[in-house]
């Protein structure tokens, strides 16, 4: 199957700044990619080159094998939200969907199924004005469901959602991807989206510095494991013998990477070396995420 | 371009703005009626010219209609609205046309209200105070159709200056000024050029006989390649621009 997204050599420049920076990608469908990074890497600026809505300076991004804007009718194949408040505060939510889908021809109906899809059943008829942002927010996402697409593009969707409209869009994602349709979404906090995602591409500066799959960042990174114990000198001849390759950290502490605090503590005891301290360090894919991303403005 | 036109005249019926617009509208339409019909002399308004001008006070239903069609656009920029409406509907003039169309089409539901509100008290007025009625049939269908067109065709150029300048405050102040300020200094110090301002246009389609006024067809036309210019600049600035 070809490829969802394709991206070649995708740059925009803003005056000085080069806002994104010849990025070449391709999104297999039936997948869920994160793409991250931090704030100004780039991200939104991508994500409205793809769906038409800002010509690139070089370069050329398709869906489903088209530029978006050549697409018949885009919205019933991509559903996209790139803001959570992108609404009429004196418009109801129903009128709001039902102005969109008029627009391509999706009846009335589907406005209230996509309503009830994101549990805004009752809300429906008021005006948005009154919604909290969680309710803006699945409405935005009922806005992209309308035209029933095969590729959601979110941007940052997680932003100002309280943990349980977190794990209810993660769920949620996981049940549209298992339909074979695919997802594309951005985040400047790897850990909103971590536990969704099948890979991830990270942006730093409009370039990739990480495109792989989460398991790979994982490994790639799988650690630093800080040791303090009686016998600096002692433990770090036992551990280079296991072919680790500790540094030290001060008089008493050693930094071990690419091991687990179980095999390093086993090390220890095996080598009659007293541990006063064993702790994992940069293993969360957050400390993952932001090392990659400072390195690269280093 | 047909279910464009529809989602349009959707998004002007779901605020509540168009209600509020069409209320400011009957709330002046009324006040200027009554204060002209009832506050002039019988002698001033037994003249033809004067029956007419207060028979066309219903065509101020075109500054609604143009504040309506500024609204339409500009209110998608300043809500973020655009993002989807552009998502759904990627060809820009598709979006554009489809505006000025639906602008146009609320343009005619303000100028039917306004120019049926306009009548009914100016011509009540008139027979209430035992004033014989001066004009004949055709200045009374050009009175009234040429509002009832120029107020829909300011439907239309409130659209394309909106879509010119996407800023609410801006779009509304822009006409506003352009409306009352700019043009009727223009007309005072310069009629030559003042004369083919939109407003002035209007007058003349409607056949208010003004001195140095535009012929009654020029007048319209005026007005339609006002409409044509502001709506194809818009077009022209929007398919360039990037949607932020
Ligand atoms: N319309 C614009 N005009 C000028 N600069 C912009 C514009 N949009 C984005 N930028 C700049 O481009 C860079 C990338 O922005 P953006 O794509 O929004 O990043 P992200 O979504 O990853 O936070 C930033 O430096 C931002 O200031
Ligand atoms: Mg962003």
């Amino acid at each position: 199957m070809p490829p969802v997204v394709v991206a070649e050599s995708l740059t925009k420049r803003f005056g000085e700044v080069l806002a994104v920076d010849d990025l070449s990608f391709e999104i297999d469908s039936g997948t869920i990619t994160g793409f991250l990074g931090p704030n100004g890497a780039g991200k939104t600026t991508t994500l409205r080159m793809l769906l038409g809505l800002a010509a690139p300076t070089k370069g050329h991004a398709l869906v489903f094998d088209r530029a978006y804007g050549e697409l018949e009718y885009p919205a019933l194949r991509i559903g996209a939200v790139l803001e959570a408040t992108d609404f009429h505060p004196g418009r109801s939510g129903r009128d709001h969907l039902r102005m969109l889908g008029q627009s391509v021809g999706v009846p009335d109906s589907r406005a209230d199924e996509v309503l009830a899809l994101v549990e805004l059943r009752d809300a429906s008829r008021r005006r948005v004005k009154g919604y909290s942002l969680g309710m803006r927010q699945r409405l935005g996402l009922a806005a992209a469901l309308l035209g029933d697409p095969e590729l959601l593009v979110l941007d940052e969707p997680a932003n100002g959602l309280d943990p349980e409209g977190v794990r209810w869009l993660r769920d949620f994602l996981r049940r549209f991807a298992s339909e074979g349709r695919t997802v594309l979404i951005s985040s400047h906090v790897l850990a909103e989206v971590a536990q969704t995602v099948d890979q991830v591409l990270i942006v730093s500066h409009g370039r990739f510095i990480v495109e792989s799959s989460l398991e790979e960042l994982t490994a790639r990174v799988s650690g630093v494991v800080r040791v303090r114990s009686g016998d600096s000198p002692r433990l770090a001849a036992a551990l280079i013998a296991e072919s680790l390759k500790p540094t030290k950290s001060d008089e008493h502490t050693l930094l071990v990477p690419g091991a687990t605090s179980a095999r390093v503590g086993d090390i220890a005891f095996a080598a009659g070396v007293a541990v006063h301290e064993l702790a994992t360090e940069g293993s969360s894919l957050e400390e993952i995420f932001l090392q990659l991303t400072s390195d690269e403005q280093s | 371009m047909i279910a464009q036109i529809k989602a349009e005249l959707l998004k002007v019926r779901s605020t509540r703005t168009t209600a509020g617009l069409l209320l400011g509208m009957v709330a002046l339409i009324l006040l200027f009626v009554l204060l002209t019909g009832l506050l002039s002399s019988v002698a001033s308004l037994s003249s033809a010219e004067n029956q007419r001008q207060l028979l066309s006070i219903g065509a101020l239903a075109g500054v609604f209609s143009a504040l309506a069609g500024v609204l339409l656009v500009t209110s998608e920029y300043r809500y973020g609205t655009i993002r989807p409406t552009i998502l759904f509907t990627p060809s820009r003039s598709r979006v554009i046309g489809a505006k000025v169309l639906a602008a146009t089409l609320a343009g005619v539901g303000f100028g039917i209200v306004g120019e049926a509100l306009g009548w009914a008290i100016g011509y009540a007025i008139l027979s209430g105070r035992g004033i014989t009625f001066a004009l004949n049939s055709g200045d009374c269908v050009q009175l009234a159709l040429g509002g009832l067109a120029g107020i829909a065709l300011w439907g239309a150029m409130g659209a394309g200056l909106g879509t010119l300048l996407r800023n609410q405050v801006g779009g509304v102040i822009t006409l506003l000024a352009w409306g009352f300020v700019v043009s009727p200094l223009l007309f005072g110090l310069v009629p030559s050029v003042g004369r083919f301002m939109p407003s002035y246009a209007q007058d003349s389609l409607i056949g208010l006989t003004t001195n140095h006024l535009l012929p009654p067809a020029a007048g319209g036309i005026v007005l339609v390649a006002w409409t044509a210019l502001l709506a194809s600049a818009g077009l022209a600035l929007t398919a360039r621009r990037d949607v932020t």
